[in-house]
């Protein structure tokens, strides 16, 4: 299964630093790992959506389409919003 | 060739701008600063529905693309890139943003996101809404203060490091004259809500 | 006017005499203060035929009109001097309190010059300008020196050197109010070839500020913006600048073993996260900083400030070390001798690769956290392996004949962020005023963070804009002088009007951009001056050649050529990254070329 590894105050949403997660694609991983830990889903997700400035890597290049497909062996690194508020 | 992903970028943006009523078919414009080169869309494409072919890449200063692309839009957009910090601009007709410009000398949001982003747009006047370069100027001396801007019964011109960006401020300008609009339906007394509010307009 | 004392102190310290006059006020008006201030004065005052550790460089202390307003993080202040370590311009800048109160001695300027013929150190107190004897303080380590000569933070502050700066080490820098620090480009060195100890300062005057209501309006919503920001009300205060080592080694830039991979199998050990759950103590602030990114952290052997960032890659990653207790504890010592974390971090790891390719005859290698604080004593002192180590890694690696392993620009050690995972960010160290630095500009924001919107890192068209942009805003915000931190929450346009409220003279957002290219176009023109040329924008070997062969970053080199020129090109400079004549008048420099 892919591996969710999880930083910064996320950490404390989910009581661990790394997960095994199902998915075919990035978007598929989050919707499991956020079912698994509603507290965490909150913090990353805006109703549906990624909130704003939350970063996300796939094999540490930055995820631009949560349709992306992600492999066995693939890490996906997810980091709390630490860059501005809204636009500057 | 333009890049894949610049192409991308104008043609998402095109496409938002249009489905949010914000140009019509053939109005309104997006260019980018890439170092001392410009991106522009092309006179006569249609920004909800770009095509590869309808940017032109072109030098800074001069244009000299090969394309006969009429300097009326080109006009305005360099002179924001020479005269202010931009990297992106976004130019449409925002319908009440446009609206109001023709009753006020400047646009004070009253809706949250809008005074948190954008505190005042200014209101400038040039009649000739093909781009002259009293026009041009007038732009992007005003430019030089705010980041989004109205020309009265015209449309706005924002900017920003990314098209992204410059999107924001025009749609966000957008939302809270829509906003204020409906205030003026409902017609009731309003309860401030915001601190110092009435330093808003002196931004 | 307002917001400007408009008083220049100016220091002789062979004569052990002062004048003051009037600050030039169009000269304020171009420059405004802090880095702008100093650079104008440096270009009058040190020319190419000083040695910066002769009696003929000056230290050039500026502050801000900003500076003590009470405006978010208006707190910070400038050193301005021609730097031992490159032979460029060099400002460097502080927080603290430091500043706050020294403008609060009722100057915008401190020009010290030449030399005294035994140890001295000056008090500027409540309008008193007084020259006494610090042959009894001579040797001192920090704490102990700035405790002795009665820091409190709010009323009297102490800036020193340490031995470092005694014994003239390259890397040392300035230290005030305990911990904070000038620290690059070796500040710290000129003070002390000037045998100044310290200077202390007391005083009694505010700021004025021409329209307070205009003024409280952008206190209010700057508060607003700080509050709603995750990355100043969250991220810093709770893990501290530290935050970016597990996102940089994620992404494959952080350097590490002398820049000879570009992710760390122990960042983790290293990180905010480690340092926030185990060591830190609690979080500080500044003067007038609602964030307080700065950590308190102890160890079994220490409690002080830090670490930052940078300083915890520098004898982590960069050294091979995941011992982060140790690298605290270097931190720490590094703070009370008075060195630059990053420059020392870097050059005991550039001494670790030649010692293990057998060039240089030590015990130093990679991974040896035991090693760091012995290196870090010798370097002060000159002693054994530290007569090697003080000047630098420039100078380290050519004496053992492989310059090309010192992983600096212009003789300036770079920072974490590696170039290979980072195009934009080599051109901001390739084409640094002050050397390979990573304040003069930021690329992190929109290579990595998605702020204000990603773009892509490896891509090498257009970026020149972006990194021109960011370098002509940091130069303004470095001559108000605001943290840029303060930045990461509220726009240029916000500090374009409170400088407006506070001085009176408006200022556009574009014309206080302008400012910071004007700036940076003088600091352009001052190392012409000197002597340097299109040739010195570059980048270690390794960077620009070697690709890492694994992580993210896999494959990719810096690619730096044609971004540099795109970026000649858009600056307005020739294809020589000369200021052409028409960028130089449109600045208003024309007289200066």
């Amino acid at each position: 299964m892919p591996t969710v590894k999880l930083f910064a105050s996320l950490r404390k949403f989910a009581g661990t630093k790394e997960l095994s997660i199902i998915g075919a694609t990035v978007g598929g991983v989050l919707l499991e790992l956020t079912r698994q830990n509603p507290l965490l889903g909150t913090a990353i997700l805006d109703g549906g959506n990624l909130r704003p400035h939350v970063v996300i890597t796939l094999n540490g290049r930055n995820v631009i389409d949560l349709n992306d497909s992600v492999n066995e062996q693939d890490v996906i690194a997810i980091f709390p919003p630490i860059a501005g508020g809204q636009g500057e | 060739m333009i890049d894949q992903r610049i192409y991308e970028m104008f043609r998402e943006i095109g496409e938002d701008l249009y489905t949010a009523q914000m140009i019509s078919s053939h109005g309104g414009n997006l260019s980018i600063r890439l170092g001392d080169r410009v991106i522009i869309k092309r006179r006569g494409a249609q920004l909800g529905r770009l095509k590869p072919h309808d940017l032109i890449e072109t030098r800074l200063d001069k244009n000299d693309s090969g394309v006969a692309l009429a300097s009326t839009e080109l006009l305005v957009h360099r002179a924001i890139y020479m005269n202010t910090p931009a990297l992106a601009v976004c130019h449409c007709h925002p319908r009440i943003a446009v609206a109001f410009s023709l009753s006020r000398d400047e646009l004070v949001p009253v809706d949250n996101e809008g005074s948190y982003l954008l505190k005042k747009i200014p209101v400038v006047t040039e009649e000739f809404a093909s781009g002259t370069p009293q026009m041009a100027n007038k732009v992007a001396e005003a430019l030089k203060n705010y980041k989004v801007i109205m020309l009265r019964g015209h449309g706005s011109f924002a900017t920003g490091q990314t098209l992204d960006e410059a999107f924001l401020w025009s749609s966000c300008l957008e939302e809270s004259c829509q906003i204020e609009l409906a205030t003026k339906i409902i017609n009731e007394p309003f309860i401030e809500y915001r601190g110092m509010s009435d330093s808003y307009k002196k931004f | 006017m307002s917001g400007w004392s408009e008083k220049v102190l100016e220091i002789d310290l062979g004569t052990q005499t002062y004048k003051t006059y009037p600050l030039n006020m169009e000269m304020a008006r171009l420059f405004i203060g802090g880095r702008g201030l100093g650079a104008r004065l440096l270009w009058e005052l040190v020319g190419p035929e000083v040695d910066p550790l002769s009696p003929e460089n000056v230290l050039i202390f500026t502050n801000g009109p900003l500076t003590g307003t009470g405006y978010q993080t208006s707190n910070r202040f400038s050193v301005t001097t021609k730097s031992p370590l490159t032979g460029t311009v060099l400002d460097a800048n502080s927080g603290g309190f430091w500043g706050m109160q020294f403008k609060k001695t009722g100057y915008d300027v401190m020009i010290v010059r030449g030399k005294s013929e035994k140890p001295v150190w000056i008090e500027i107190k409540n309008g008193a300008i007084a020259f006494h004897d610090a042959s009894e303080l001579w040797g001192m380590r920090v704490f102990a020196l700035t405790e002795k000569l009665g820091q409190d933070n709010n009323r009297r502050n102490v800036l020193c050197i340490g031995p470092a700066g005694e014994n003239l080490s390259r890397m040392a820098a300035i230290m005030n109010d305990r911990e904070r620090a000038l620290a690059r480009g070796g500040p710290g060195a000129v003070m002390g070839s000037k045998n100044l100890k310290a200077i202390v300062v007391e005083g009694r005057e505010r700021p004025v500020i021409e329209d307070t209501d205009r003024f409280k309006f952008m206190l209010y919503e700057t508060r607003k913006l700080l509050a709603a920001s995750p990355l100043t009300s969250q991220a810093l205060p709770e893990f501290g600048t530290a935050v970016l080592m597990n996102i940089m080694n994620n992404v494959g830039a952080l350097a590490t073993r002398n820049h000879q991979q570009t992710q760390f199998e122990g960042a983790e050990s290293i990180s905010g996260e480690e340092l926030a759950e185990k060591y830190l103590v609690k979080n500080s602030a500044c003067w007038a900083c609602p964030i307080g990114c700065t950590r308190i952290s102890k160890t079994e052997k220490v409690e002080g400030e830090g670490p930052e960032f940078e300083s915890a890659w520098a004898f982590g990653a960069q050294c091979g070390i995941d011992d982060l207790p140790a690298i605290i504890e270097a931190n720490t010592l590094c703070n009370d001798l008075g060195l630059d974390t990053i420059s020392v971090g870097s050059t005991i790891a550039c001494a670790m690769e030649l010692s293990e390719k057998g060039y240089l005859d030590s015990d130093l290698r990679f991974g040896r956290a035991d090693m760091l604080a012995p290196a870090i004593e010798a370097t002060a002192h000159r002693r054994d392996i530290g007569a090697d180590l003080a000047d630098g890694s420039l100078r380290l690696a050519a004496k053992y004949h492989h310059p090309e392993l010192s992983m600096s620009a212009k003789g300036m050690e770079m920072p974490a962020y590696d170039p290979r995972g980072l195009q934009g960010q080599g051109l901001l160290y390739a084409t640094s005023n002050r050397g390979g630095c990573h304040m003069r500009g930021n690329m992190i924001g929109l290579e990595v963070l998605g702020l204000p919107k990603l773009v892509d890192r490896f891509q090498v068209q257009g970026k020149s804009a972006f990194v021109i942009l960011s370098q002509n805003s940091n130069a303004a915000i470095d001559s108000l002088v605001i943290c840029k931190f303060t930045n990461m929450g509220v726009g240029d346009e916000y500090f374009a009007r409170v400088l407006s409220a506070v001085t009176g003279v408006q200022y556009a957002t574009t014309e206080m951009i302008k400012v910071g290219e004007r700036v940076w176009n003088l600091e352009r023109l001052y190392n012409n001056r000197e002597g340097f040329t299109a040739k010195d924008d570059t980048l270690p070997p390794r960077l620009l050649n070697e690709a890492p062969v694994d992580g993210p970053s896999q494959g990719w080199v810096s690619n730096l050529a044609p971004m540099l020129k795109e970026y000649y090109r858009t600056r307005g400079w020739d294809e020589n990254g000369v200021p052409t004549r028409k960028k130089l008048v449109e600045l208003g420099l024309a007289d200066l070329a």
